[in-house]
């Protein structure tokens, strides 16, 4: 265990960690709006890579119905990440209109929209399939303009490389975060967002447009859910339209490793996650899609509500 | 005109029928008081009225105007504030967070800054709170709490849900203080109230809810010498 490896190994943890913050956070939200899971979330990150990918290349590959279709125009990295961001948003309000609304109207089990959430990830993911086919993309090595692939440093001695794209990574997450946390800690929006979480009733009551707030929601979750899909993505390519079941357990297993409903608990837990995965020795690395479980085992077995959870007993 | 009229209010949870072809109305500067058992459908009417509840039948009419299944945030806008049972303050946002969120369907930031000191004035309690978490408030303060937070909106007509519930003698005093001067500044409240010989003596009128239907109404002063509200109410 070299300081080098000690270096490279924390700077990719803190990079990828970042990244699953910002995907956890999209459960998150939801989670503790509603008290449920949004299962159809890893399928809205993938549907935001496919978005970002298809705005900056500007067409997909032979497979799928839209093979030989092009875009009139490609956009720089950057717009194309805020805009694919910004559909995948809209694709989370949707997933808010069909799966979970109707249910909600009807008075229906919370524990139905699962199921429902599910269905709608499930066609989401097919129509990817149909549309842009099955196979693998990688954002081409050019994506990020004339910015050079990788910065190189030495530590005591020994080269430590940090590619462009997990610098993006960590920055855009970082800026997400933060923006994030502030705006719902200090603006009144974010504060009344907070009393639909806590009681609904009682945020109606105060004039307050729950389902509107709830729509929102589901918005600002699509947002974090497409962008994460995106980053990762750049980073590790776009493994198929099954790219997002891998990350939406992964996600899964962040927010209850740093409590469910807690937002600190969503950021502390994705950098726990991609800080264990990335300190896993080289000779181990097929493990590497255990550790979030492992870790998970591990932390419920000391502290079943999470790192930062409360103990449950008013949000069930 | 009636400030509020209902007519013919049912309310069904399921299969069951909480309350029965209900009528009453408030007329602007009353105070109005319901009193009935546990049960007997008293909250359940004002969670219609506020549109937490949508009736099964019947008609909602606020300052003349057909409100019936009109969503509270809308309510609110329309005038109507609801500080419900059990007070439900937002116990992890601070005292202050949650008297700014009762005007969360103002926009005129001068005219809630001032509200804001009106209520510190009319709370002093609530003053010296003002950074600490609601949750950390005794059962009194989050009372005042919850009734500051509903003047918040400026409403002109105030529903009050068991204000006395769970408090100390000296304290539901104060709070029936607090209404009555509210009602001589100008708001229509109308109260829920298991405390019947207090609400009785602070109300100009009262309808007695049994078993979800309207049993009596009328004068306070005359419903508290009726032999049957005597007996079955003030003991």
């Amino acid at each position: 265990m070299t300081p080098a490896w000690f270096i490279q190994s924390l700077l990719n943890g803190l990079s990828i960690g970042s990244v699953y913050a910002v995907f956890a956070l999209g459960y998150t939200l939801v989670f503790s709006i509603l008290g449920i899971i949004n299962f159809a979330h890893g399928a809205v990150f993938t549907l935001g890579a496919y978005l970002t990918y298809a705005l900056a290349v500007g067409s997909f590959g032979l497979n799928g119905l839209l093979a030989g279709v092009s875009l009139p125009f490609t956009l720089p990295f950057f717009p194309a990440l805020l805009l694919g961001g910004f559909l995948a948003g809209l694709a989370g309000m949707a997933v808010e209109r069909l799966a979970f609304r109707p249910l909600r109207r009807r008075g229906a089990d919370a524990l139905l929209a699962l199921v429902s959430s599910l269905g709608v990830a499930l066609i989401l993911v097919n129509l990817i399939q149909y549309l842009a086919g099955a196979e693998i993309y990688a954002f081409p090595a050019d994506v990020f303009g004339g910015l050079p692939p990788a910065v190189i440093f030495r530590v005591a001695g020994k080269p430590v490389a940090v590619r462009t794209a997990q610098i993006i990574l960590f920055a855009v997450s970082l800026i997400m975060l933060a923006g994030l946390m502030w705006a719902i800690s200090r603006t009144r929006a974010g504060k009344a967002l907070r009393a639909v979480a806590e009681n609904t009733d009682t945020a109606a009551l105060l004039g307050i447009n729950v389902n509107l707030f709830i729509l929102g929601t589901f918005f600002l979750s699509g947002v974090l859910g497409g962008m994460a899909g995106t980053l990762i993505g750049t980073s590790y390519g776009i493994s198929g339209p099954y790219f997002g079941v891998a990350y939406g357990l992964k996600g899964l297993a962040v927010i209850v490793l740093g409590g469910l409903g807690s937002i600190p608990g969503a950021v502390l837990g994705g950098l726990v996650i991609g800080l264990g995965e990335a300190f896993l020795p080289a000779d181990m690395s097929s493990w590497k899609e255990a550790v979030p479980f492992v870790l998970l085992f591990a932390v419920l077995l000391i502290r079943p509500q999470g790192l930062l959870g409360e103990r449950m007993e008013q949000k069930v | 005109m009636s400030l509020l009229a209902l007519d013919g209010v049912c309310i069904d949870y399921g299969p069951i029928r909480a309350v029965r072809d209900v009528s009453l109305t408030v007329e602007q500067g009353e105070v109005v008081t319901l009193i009935g058992a546990n049960g007997a459908g008293k909250t359940s009417l004002l969670r219609a009225i506020s549109g937490l509840k949508r009736p099964s039948g019947g008609k909602v009419t606020l300052a003349g105007r057909d409100v019936t299944g009109f969503s509270p945030d809308h309510l609110v806008r329309l005038g109507l504030a609801h500080a419900p049972e059990g007070r439900q303050v937002l116990t992890r946002q601070t005292v202050e967070d949650n008297l700014e969120l009762g005007a969360f369907s103002r926009k005129d930031r001068p005219g809630i800054a001032e509200d804001l000191e009106a209520m510190y004035v009319l709370f002093p309690r609530l003053r010296e709170r003002r950074g600490q978490l609601a949750g950390t408030l005794s059962g009194g303060e989050q009372q005042m709490l919850a009734i500051a937070r509903a003047l918040m909106s400026r409403p002109r007509l105030l529903l009050l849900d068991e204000p006395s519930l769970g408090l100390a003698p000296l304290l539901v005093e104060d709070i029936f203080e607090i209404i009555t001067d509210l009602n001589r500044r100008g708001t229509t409240i109308l109260l829920v109230e298991q405390n019947a010989g207090l609400a009785l003596a602070r109300s100009h009128r009262a309808y007695v809810l049994e078993a979800g239907q309207m049993a009596v109404s009328g004068p306070s002063a005359e419903l508290a010498q009726d032999e049957r509200v005597k007996r079955a109410y003030l003991g």
